[in-house]
């Protein structure tokens, strides 16, 4: 203890500095703290030959400025791929140090091969050896690769919404993030996010990923209830027991008591998903638990949350303090087909 | 938003520590490798101080969206970061640099009167407060919003912003000093 209290609140008090802080506190970061997103209105860099624009003639002006910007972007049909291990093929056929993926044709990487896709201004995902991806989409706004199987990892630095994922029983959306997705052979998927949110998305069922957290989706079923990679092995298998949604009425009753057991404050997005994934008769038991970590807000009535009302559960997932409903609402908007 | 300017922590006045933790120059060197990872921990740790930091100098309605362009521009320029040790120091800068950013973009207010009459609540309070913190000496004015605001104690002021403690120290007991007497005549 240093006997200071303005250094570090140890020793004698002073009244002055206390009040301040009860006072000042709740302005400062909220704990939790929010999750790294990026922000809708990050801009396109310049390129950097764009530089040269201002001395150059009026021609070479327009001309150099025409050139310089199709080479920050991707091809329009396809995407640039460099090979960074072992021997990648495209279109089954080993490529050169650097590639062009094509709309329709499929990167692969047996047990040495690495590469990477460079996605211009909207990131790049790195392949790990063991995978198969093809690429779906490169419309402006809308890009789209397609894991058949093994794993990527995405840094993506676009506006939410702007990349995806496409995997046997999901979609992941990137809502500004960098993460890892794997897919087995057998189509389940899991994603780890590092940074940021992925949206998981599958029929309507829908998952919402921050940092910290992993998820893990189902063919048929689709995304399963996001949770923290520090939760138990118990906690883990009772929320796979929850999502898998087998056996009698009693297991999945114990399952949910050791997830309410365990549940710390920052399991709060657990708990949230879980609202609309346990059977009605179990919902008063999460919203109490929840409740007791976040208290719902006025707007939320316990009889909303039992009928899975989902002006409720957006307005609750507002009061947890992690960004609105509404802004997860406007790319699910633009995310219909 | 663009940030075209290159941050030269060695070129700042103020002494710096010596005793960065070795794991976070083993972060920064792994984050600037491509370690997704590590960045998300640089993250975790210095979110509170680069909150705080914005809070001494930004419009305050808009800190938080600011927090992430702060991150956003460090995981850009991280590359450029010759000293890993000074990465502290580094996203502080930046931060100030948003933070002049967003005050040229925010339309333009009613400075706050110093005879304002009593304020109906407390969050009106706490501005009015954080109002006269912002108007201290800059030294002062940021290392008080870490202490008061984001509670951060001195140790935890001095291992993230790269300070020597007896520079916290200092500024601490100096920033309180002239924020009781202004906060004295305010109310007298």
């Amino acid at each position: 203890m240093s006997g200071d209290y303005l250094w570090d609140g140890c020793g004698p008090r002073d009244s002055d500095v206390a009040a301040l802080e009860r006072l000042l506190r709740p302005l400062g970061q909220s704990e939790p703290p929010p999750p790294f997103v990026t922000l809708q209105r990050a801009t396109r860099r310049v390129p950097r030959a764009a530089v040269f624009v201002m001395i150059a003639s009026l021609a070479a002006t327009i001309a150099l400025v025409v050139v310089a910007w199709s080479a920050r972007q991707p091809a329009p049909s396809g995407v640039e791929v460099t090979r960074l291990a072992g021997m990648p093929t495209i279109g089954s056929q080993p490529m050169a140090a650097r590639g062009a993926l094509e709309v329709g044709r499929w990167l692969e990487t047996d047990a040495g091969a690495h590469a990477t896709i460079n996605l211009g201004d909207i990131g790049r995902v790195d392949v790990d050896p063991g995978t198969r991806l093809s690429l779906l989409r490169t419309r402006p706004g809308d890009m789209r690769l397609h894991l058949q199987h093994g794993t990527v990892h995405a840094t993506i630095l676009a506006p939410p919404g702007q990349f995806a994922v496409e995997t046997a029983s999901s979609t992941a959306v990137d809502l500004g993030c960098i993460y890892t997705l794997s897919v087995g052979d057998d189509g389940v998927g899991v994603v780890q996010v590092q940074l940021g949110w992925v949206g998981f998305v599958w029929r309507g069922r829908d998952a919402f990923i921050p940092a910290g957290m992993v998820d893990v989706t189902r063919p048929g079923l689709g995304p399963g209830t996001p949770r923290f990679e520090d939760t138990s092995a118990e906690f883990r298998a009772a929320i796979d027991a929850i999502d898998l949604g087998r056996g009698p009425a009693a297991v999945a009753d114990a399952a949910l008591d050791r997830i309410l057991r365990e549940a710390r404050m920052r399991d709060v997005v657990t708990l949230w998903h879980l609202l609309a994934r346990v059977e009605p008769r179990s919902r008063d038991r999460v919203f109490d638990r929840l409740a007791g970590f976040v208290p719902p807000p006025a707007a939320v009535t316990r009889d909303g949350i039992r009928r899975g009302q989902r002006e409720m559960l957006d307005a609750w997932w507002d009061g947890l303090g992690l960004g609105t409903a509404q802004w997860w609402g406007i790319w699910k908007q633009q995310w219909r087909e | 938003m663009r940030l075209f300017f290159q941050v030269n922590p060695t070129a700042a006045a103020r002494p710096r520590s010596e005793a960065v933790p070795d794991d976070v120059v083993r972060l920064v060197r792994a984050a600037q490798g491509g370690d997704r990872t590590a960045f998300a921990e640089l993250y975790a740790r210095y979110t509170r101080m680069v909150h705080g930091v914005l809070i001494a100098h930004a419009p305050w309605a808009e800190v938080d969206d600011l927090v992430q362009d702060v991150f956003l521009a460090a995981m850009e320029r991280l590359p450029s970061l010759n000293e890993p040790a000074a990465f502290g120091a580094w996203v502080s800068a930046i931060a100030r640099h948003c933070a002049v950013d967003a005050g040229r973009r925010a339309r333009p207010t009613t400075e706050l009167p110093g005879t304002l009459a009593a304020p109906a609540c407390e969050r009106g309070e706490a501005l009015l407060v954080l109002a006269e913190i912002r108007r201290l000496p800059e030294a002062y004015r940021e290392t008080l919003t870490l202490r008061l605001v984001e509670g951060m104690t001195g140790v935890e002021i001095a291992a993230r912003t790269g300070l020597t403690e007896g520079s916290v120290r200092v500024n601490l007991h100096r920033g309180m000093k002239l924020l009781r007497e202004r906060l004295s005549g305010r109310t007298s």
